[in-house]
This record gives C-alpha cells, structure tokens and sequence, in this order.
C-alpha cells in the first residue's frame, strides 16, 4: 500500500479550487497553502502558452524531511503519507530547507483572517489543530481517508483533474493513468521519488 | 467574536443538502455542520448540477457565512448627505421599527402611483429575484423591476438563444463535440452557465481529443487551455465571424443546405424592402420552388426549394435568406477581416475550413437507438465577445457559424440548455416546448422570457440610466424609493456616478450582506439578508442557466439553511412577505405568485390567506412535483432528478419551428425606437445596427483617436465571478498569491515602448477623461493594443475592509450613455479608448 496522486494537467485549468477546498477542509492559517497553483506563461506573443501547476506535499517515498527531522516529528507512515506530530515538532525547520517543493510552512504567528476581530465560529474550531512555532503541511487529508474517504482537494477539482489512490495497486486508477498517459514527477533529480505524479498537458 | 445563536450543548455532526449561492450557477452543495458551525461545503454527487464538483468560490462561502463585517442588524441613515464615498453614518434600529419607516412609504407612493417604486435585484440570487421582480413587483403594481449584474454585457446572447434556440441560454454539447470555437468566453475554467458542470464536460471533451480554439484579447484561463488562441482587438469579433462564414458559403461550400431548407428561414424570399414576400392570399412567406419554377408558400414548397439566386415574384426581384446572407458576408474576405482583427488572414482560412469540416456535415450518430444528424462543431461565445455597442452584430455573426453548418441544436453543436420540458413524470410540471408561428418560425415562449421575468428589458441597464436622464417635464412619474435586493449597482453598471445621480433622491431600502459602496452612498435603510447559507428558497435555479444542456438528467433543487440566521439577519423575501402584509397587498401578492409559479388547486395560494415564506416554499414544492414532494421532502433530500428524453435534450431534429437567420424584426424594431427617441426629444439616436443580418460596425472604443492607442477590457477568473470576492478572505488569497488578479496587464512590448516596467505604476486613461491607477503586470499572453482588468475590484466603502483597496474597478472607465450601449440588446460598451503612462 503506498498511497498517491495523479495530477492530470490536461483537466486542470488553474481555478484554484483545491487551494479552497483544502483551506475549508483543514482550516489553515492565514499565508498557509498546504496545496496551492503556481502559473506561468511560456514563449512571446502570439505564440505563447499559459500553464497551471497545482502543488503540494509530494509525500516522497526518500522523504528527507523525515531524515532530517532530530525530533521524529516527521514520520513517514506506513501507507505512504508522511505527517507532522505536531507535539513533538521544535520548530527547527530543517525540513524546510530540505523540501524541493517548497510544501512545508512554519506557522510563526497566530494570524486570523479578519485580523481585529477575534476568531469566527469557523477559525474557532480550525485553529484548534493549528498551534504556533510548528511546521505543517499536506497530510493527504488522513482523516478522511481513514475514514475511507477522498482528499478534499481530490473530490472538489471541478476539472477532475485529480486522481487518489493506491500506487501498489496494479489495477487502480492511479496506476492506469500513469501507465497510459507517460506521466512524470516534479524535480526527479532529487532523487526523493513522490508520491505525486503528473501528466502532461 | 461572533457566537452563533442558540446553544449547542449537543454534539453534532450533519451534513444539509442545499445549493450553492455564491454566483447565478447555484450548483449543489452538501454543508457539514460540526456542533451548530458549518466546517465544510461539498459538491452533491446526486445532481447533475455541478455534478458534485465545486469551484473555489463554493467552500469559501464559510467565510461570507462568518465575515465579522455581515450587517447583522437593520441600519437607518443618520448623516442626511448621500454620496459616493460618503460616511452614511449608520444607527441600528429595531426590525419593527425599520419596517414602520418603510411601509410608510411604500402605502403613500402606492395610493400615488405605485411605478414610483423602482426594484433593483441580482442574478446571484436567482430565485429571490424571481420573488422580488416577478411578485412583489407586480402585486405592488409596479414593472420598474431590473437586473444588475458585475458587469453589465446586455442581453444579446439572451436575444440569440430566445430566437435560435428557443431557450434563455446556450451550452455547446462537449459530450458529442470534436471542435469548440470559443469567443470571449471562459466557458471551462470560469464564467459561464454552470461553471462547475461546464468545468467536468469540458475537461473529459480536452482527454478525449476535442480541439478548442480560442479568440480573445487576453488569454485568460479558457484560452490558456485551448489548443490554438488567436487573439483579437476587443470588438472585431463579428468582423473574424463574417469572414468564416464567407469562407463556409462561398468559397469552401462548407454549410448544411438540408438542415437550412428544412430547419432555417434560409428559402424564405425577401424582396426589395427588406422584408419577406409574402403570398397575396394566406399572408405566408414565399419560398421558390425549384421544380415548378414559382413561388410558393413556405409549408407548400416541396423539397427542391432554392436557397440561391434572383427571382421574379409579382414583379419583384426577391433573393432566399441565404443568398442575400452569402452577399451580406461576401465583403468579408480573410484579408478585409485581418485588417481589422489582426488574425493573419491565413489562419482565419485555416480555422473556417477546419471548423467547417469537424462539422461533418450529412453525418448521423445513434442516441438511445436513434438516429439524429451528427454535427460535432460549436461556436460559443460570452460577454467578452458581445460586451460592446455592437453586441447584437456580433452574437449574431457567432451563432449563423452554428446554423449554416447544421449544428445548431443537433448533437455535437451549439444547443439550448433546457429547451423542451415534458416536467415530472408524475405531475408534468413544468412543462414547456417550443412553438411555431404563423411564418412557421420559432415562437418565443416559456421558459425563454426569464421564466416569467419579462424577458430582456428587465435586464437591461437602461431603467437606471433613463432614470438618471429622464426629462420630468415628458414623464408623468419619477423614481421616488428604490429597493435594491443585494446588488451593487454603482459598481457593476459602469460610471457609478450615473447610478448613484439616478437614484440619489429616491428614499432606498437596500437588503445588503454588507454595507457595501452603493449602500453607503444611497441607501436610507440598510436590512440584513440572509446569506445563501441561512436561508430557504424553492427552485433556487429558478432561471435554468446552470443545467446543463444535452442529455443528462432534470434536476430540482431546494435551498434550506444549513445554520439559523445569526444575529438579526433576515431573508428579503420572508422581509418582502412581511413588506405586503404590512402595506396591505398580501392578497395580490398570492395571486402574482400563483401566476408566476404556476400555482393551481389544490396547491394554489388562497388570495386571502397569510403565508410565510416556508408555506409558500411548501406549496411551490408541492404545486411543482406533487403532494409527497413538499417541502420537508426537499429539506431531507436535497434535489429531485429524473432523466431526460432524447427528444428534450436534442428537439430540433422532432420539430417544424424553423430558426430566423434573417431577423426581419431587428430594421422595424430600430425605427419604432427611433421615432419615440425624436418624439420624446431624445434626439438623434444610432439605429444603424438594427440589422437583419450579421455585419461588423466597430464599438466606440475601437475607433482610434490620437495619443489613445490601446483599449481597456476586463476579464473573468474563477476566483472573481462572486460579488465581494475581494472581502472574503480565502479568494482574496488567492489573488495575492496569483500573478495578476491585483495588477493592469498589459504586453510586455507594448509597454515597453512606453518605458513601463513590470510593477510600475501607471494611469490608465480613457477618451472621456476617465482614469484608474494600478501596477503593471508585463505578460505575452495579451494583445499588444490591450491592457486588461480581472473582475471588478477597487471597492472604497467602509463596511469592506479586507476588499478596501484591492485591484481596480474596470467599470469606472466605461462611460454610460446612450452612445456607448447597443440599442438591440442593452449591453454597454465594455471597453474604453485609452492611453497609458507611468504614474
């Protein structure tokens, strides 16, 4: 069992769904974006291409963070998705400096949305998981999925453009679509091997 | 800190099945409710309505629900001074006591005359629109009912779809389609009908192999995913659309003559006048039978009918529909098109043969076992292509590519979303199919007049800006209190100091979210709405623009709250009810939403009855699908499906209605306008654009003026379709972490010639003298004589202080007079003559 993605840059369009999806489901801090889109345009007018890359933890098989890690925070479970415990985290952020990907982020600050006011009902409630001085990131939403449930990222994409599932598997939609479609990963000279895959657009 | 009202000592773990209130798409949605706090909105996976997929704007309703700065208790004015940009200095004030105020008012200017009542909603809401303008309204005894959106790009593709498709929007039909001509439209990734639905269809036609070729200006999303972007001056469209039909007609012989002899007005002959022949005796037109070498009325004339050529009909030379469109379009050779699209002449060749032959013309594809004309080619097109003076023109142009090839409600094409409805298996509710008329052409019909709502003129621009001009001398009545449900008319019409001159003596009660820019300068009364997440409302897709078109499913849906009202919120339409009660026309308010609903025994409304609004709701459930489909039904199960028939998702191959190329209304119509404006003293106004035919006038903005070398547009992103965008916090992330939601793009050549680097500041200046100051974003991905806007931002109102400030509002460029609006469909010039420089 080794839990991934594929991410088909064909469907996407860029809308940033997941970014909200997983701001809804999880309940980050403000200038947190455990899964976010970057953009970028290609070539000079008339020929030019625009291009949307969603982003986030890669969960590599090599992760370095949890190499890295001197507290044992970041572990690497046994399905593939690697957490954070945030009660052991010290804050060091080597992980940080370690990630090709740039999908880990230090909560410095308790920032709220509606700075001012206190927390909403909602942030009442989110903010709770999310204490300071620690570092967090995508967990590939394992509360839902242990309870046999879907990303939040993965079943909001209004393109579809998401795929989770069992990269073990021989015959799971994952690994067909990487299989027919040549899909690639981010940074392959990392060596970090995600679970992530691309295909492309 | 908000509390929510009441107490939850309980644990609590629901999901609400309601619908998404966040733009006019009102997609499906699953609320998760955590001890009394909603934590998460889901697309419904059991509607075809977004088909369980979200846009970012749906989970972000969280913090519109929960924004500290809501309006959470009636307001009443205390500084007596309006204006733009004014302190409104509000007080709260109890809801009996704002009530007391309001009503009135209302009962003297009812006993006066009750069009002095002017009523102003938005599409966001489109069911408690349909409430205010199509009951309220007429049970007050008023039509002085219009639509404000972001934005307002008129009504052409409104007018199109109503003739040519015999419904109030368009989808193209992704199942089946090979080819998608998209101009000005984000239709995939953003705005258009049924985002999210559109979103998934679009992206399965992409894998599947299906060419997109996109015309813009600026390669927003939809473009950025095409395989081919040709990109335009902003208000030559039609001039690019006639050259493809030029090229279909006359030189590649690319067009459908079966489905034009048999589905179009394409024989009907048109003499000299202008207007059809018609037989001496039945009054019916002409058409030219071939075989017996005469004319002959439409539905006599057998199959050899000419859709070419000159004929001699009681002595008079008459010409079919089609020759006289060939004629019409034949001045527009690639190279004549080039000049003023700037797309090379050979790629315009290349795509009219491409998109003529992807068409497939004569082809078949069986559908549940029958078989129907295949055309899997579709030119679809937006507010970006018909924003401008010229938006009638244009939209025409577009939609003849999808007639003369055949695909026009055929499957593969362009097709009306909801066309022909049988209703409910068990109560044949509602049930609607398009008509014929005398001329054996489309007859408009339900549900092609918004559903009730009047059609086009209700959605017009045109009643703020008559308002603001109107001569009190030559108008027996004048706007005396406005109610504005929810919009923000200062900022989505254009120059927001017509709108505010319109209505700044009127006494305006406004139910807001938020005391927003057009509450702050005008209103007297604020009343706190209920947002989409606090309230109920029946048919909440009450205009069936989100339901996509093709075969599928039919689906209904109820909107119920997913949290009681915090606060002193209130819906405007349980507020409305209690607005009749109060004045004294509750009786008439039953009987107009007995009418506008259809309503018959024993689920019709008793005039002397009084209803609350979850009665009402109950009763419009009921009336629709039967006894055992009332409200508590909807309220456990969210949305009633059933399949469509074949014949309801593709009607044209059934029908006899044939679909007007030649729109002999359109020169008529023009100069009935023209001869109230000179009886009225309105002077000399331009009707040169009522044209039966498709032509290419330039928009005001394109003609070029000296030192004023670029045009300014703007254009839609998923994270901007949503009043208030900016002021909810999640999507204003988004555009700070996006690259150019907060900057004036503009090409990277074009500014460099003007010595402006990337994150510059500059001006933006218009013809008129009208300017905005933001930062240049330098991209490639944009026309060199353009400089664009996302959405509409810049808000400067008090009671939006995360919106405060942010990016520009586009709509402060345009101006707003009877010369920058197309006359035909009421849509203002959406762009501006302008120069640029450094700030």
């Amino acid at each position: 069992m080794r839990y991934g993605m594929v991410i088909d840059l064909k469907r996407c369009i860029g809308c940033h769904g997941c970014q909200i999806a997983c701001k809804a489901e999880n309940g980050t801090r403000p200038g947190t974006l455990w899964a976010r889109v970057l953009e970028q345009e290609l070539g000079t007018f008339p020929n030019v291409r625009r291009f949307s890359l969603p982003l986030l933890c890669q969960h590599c098989r090599l992760a370095p963070c949890v190499e890295v890690c001197p507290t044992g925070a970041t572990q690497k479970r046994a399905d593939g998705i690697v957490t954070i415990d945030s009660d052991k985290c010290v804050g060091c952020r080597y992980c940080l400096m370690v990630c090709a990907y740039g999908s880990r982020h230090y909560q410095a600050e308790p920032w709220t949305y509606f700075p001012g006011n206190g927390v909403n009902p909602y942030e009442a409630m989110a903010y709770a998981s999310h204490p300071t001085g620690v570092v967090e990131k995508c967990d590939l939403c394992l509360s839902r999925v242990e309870r046999g449930l879907q990303p939040a990222c993965v079943v909001a994409c209004p393109a579809k453009a998401r795929t989770f599932g069992d990269l073990h598997d021989r015959h799971s939609d994952v690994t067909r679509l990487i299989d027919e479609r040549g899909a690639f990963r981010l940074r392959e000279d990392t060596g970090a091997c995600p679970s992530i895959f691309y295909l492309p657009p | 800190m908000i509390q929510p009202k009441g107490g939850f000592s309980q644990p609590e773990d629901t999901w609400v099945a309601s619908a998404c209130g966040m733009c006019s798409s009102q997609c499906a949605i699953l609320v998760h409710r955590l001890n009394g706090v909603v934590s998460m909105i889901e697309g419904n996976p059991g509607s075809p309505l977004g088909m369980g997929r979200l846009c970012p704007g749906g989970p972000a309703g969280i913090q519109l629900l929960y924004d500290p700065y809501r309006v959470n208790h009636p307001l009443k004015r205390t500084n007596p001074e309006k204006g733009i940009g004014a302190d409104p200095r509000w007080q709260e004030i109890s809801w009996d006591e704002a009530l007391s105020i309001i009503s009135e008012k209302l009962r003297k200017v009812r006993a006066e005359d009750p069009r002095k009542l002017f009523l102003c909603g938005t599409p966001v809401s489109p069911s408690a629109l349909a409430f205010a303008l199509g009951v309220f309204m007429p049970a007050f005894g008023s039509s002085s009912g219009f639509i404000c959106d972001d934005g307002h790009r008129g009504m052409a593709q409104g007018i199109t779809a109503v003739r040519l498709h015999a419904s109030s929007a368009t989808n193209p039909d992704v199942t089946h389609c090979d080819y998608l001509l998209i101009f000005g439209c984000e239709a995939g990734p953003a705005d258009y009908y049924g985002f999210t639905t559109m979103a998934q269809k679009m992206a399965d036609a992409r894998v599947r192999g299906m060419k997109v070729v996109a015309v813009a200006p600026y390669m927003g999303l939809a473009a950025g995913k095409a395989d081919e972007w040709l990109p335009i001056r902003p208000g030559s469209e039609s001039a690019l659309a006639c050259a493809y039909l030029n090229l279909l007609l006359n030189e590649y012989g690319l067009y459908d003559a079966e489905y034009i002899r048999r589905h179009t007005d394409g024989p009907y002959l048109v003499g000299p006048d202008g207007h059809y022949a018609r037989d001496q005796v039945s009054g019916k037109p002409l058409v030219w039978d071939a075989a017996d070498g005469k004319a002959k009325p439409f539905d006599e004339g057998a199959g050899d009918v000419a859709i070419d050529g000159t004929y001699a009909v009681d002595g008079r030379e008459c010409k079919p529909v089609l020759q006289l469109l060939r004629e019409q379009a034949s001045r527009w050779t690639p190279e004549a098109a080039s000049e003023v699209t700037t797309v090379p002449p050979e790629t315009i060749r290349r795509v009219a043969r491409e998109f003529g032959e992807a068409a497939r013309i004569g082809s078949t594809i069986v559908i549940e076992g029958q078989e129907l004309p295949h055309r899997p080619a579709a030119a679809i097109y937006f507010g970006g292509a018909y924003g401008h003076d010229n938006a009638w023109l244009t939209s025409l142009a577009i939609e003849l590519l999808n007639q003369v090839v055949g695909a026009s409600d055929m499957p593969g094409g362009l097709l009306g979303c909801d066309p022909l409805s049988y209703g409910h298996p068990q109560t044949e509710m509602p049930r609607w199919a398009p008509q014929v008329d005398d001329d054996g052409l489309l007859l408009p019909n339900e549900p092609h007049n918004w559903r009730g709502l009047g059609g086009w003129p209700v959605t017009t621009c045109l009643l703020p800006l008559t308002a603001a001009v109107r001569d009190r001398s030559s108008c027996d009545y004048q706007p005396e209190v406005l109610i504005n449900c929810g919009s923000n008319l200062l900022m989505g019409l254009a120059d927001p100091e017509v709108g505010f001159e319109a209505f700044k003596d009127c006494f305006v009660i406004s139910f807001n979210l938020f005391s927003d820019e057009t509450a702050e300068a005008l209103a007297d009364i604020v009343l706190p709405d209920a947002c989409y997440l606090e309230r109920l409302d029946p048919l909440p897709d009450w205009l069936g623009h989100g339901l996509s078109a093709g075969m599928g499913d039919w689906c209904y849906h109820i909107r119920q709250p997913a949290v009681e009202p915090l606060y002193e919120r209130r819906h405007s339409c349980e507020v409305l009810l209690e607005i009749g009660q109060r004045v004294g026309f509750s009786d008439k308010m039953n009987a107009s939403a007995n009418l506008l609903y259809g309503l018959k025994p024993p689920h019709a409304l008793n005039p002397e009855g009084e209803y609350s609004w979850e009665q009402m709701t109950d009763s419009v459930c009921k009336g629709w699908f039967g006894p055992e489909h009332g409200l508590e039904w909807f309220k456990e199960n969210g949305v009633l499906t059933w399949p469509k028939r074949l014949d309801e998702a593709y009607w044209k191959p059934f029908s006899r209605a044939r679909m007007p190329l030649y729109h002999e209304w359109a020169p008529r119509f023009g100069e009935q306008i023209r001869q109230v404006a000179e009886e009225s003293g309105i002077g000399d106004i331009d009707v040169s654009d009522f044209l039966p035919l498709p032509d290419w006038r330039p928009c005001r903005a394109f003609q070029p003026q000296p030192a004023y070398d670029l045009q300014a547009i703007h254009y839609q992103a998923p994270w901007h379709i949503f009043p208030h965008a900016h002021q909810n916090p999640w999507l204003e992330e988004v555009c700070r972490s996006e690259p150019y939601s907060y900057f004036i793009c503009m090409n990277s050549r074009t500014a460099s010639d003007k010595g402006i680097s990337d994150g510059d500041p500059i001006w933006v200046e218009s013809v008129e003298g009208r300017r905005l100051k933001g930062r240049a974003r330098l991209l490639e991905a944009i026309h060199p004589q353009v400089v664009a806007v996302v959405g509409n931002g810049g808000h400067w109102a008090g009671g939006l202080p995360l919106a405060k400030d942010r990016g520009v509002l586009f709509n402060s460029l345009l101006t707003f007079d009877l010369k920058h609006i197309d006359l035909v469909s009421l849509a203002i010039d959406g762009d501006a003559r302008v120069k640029v420089y450094r700030a």
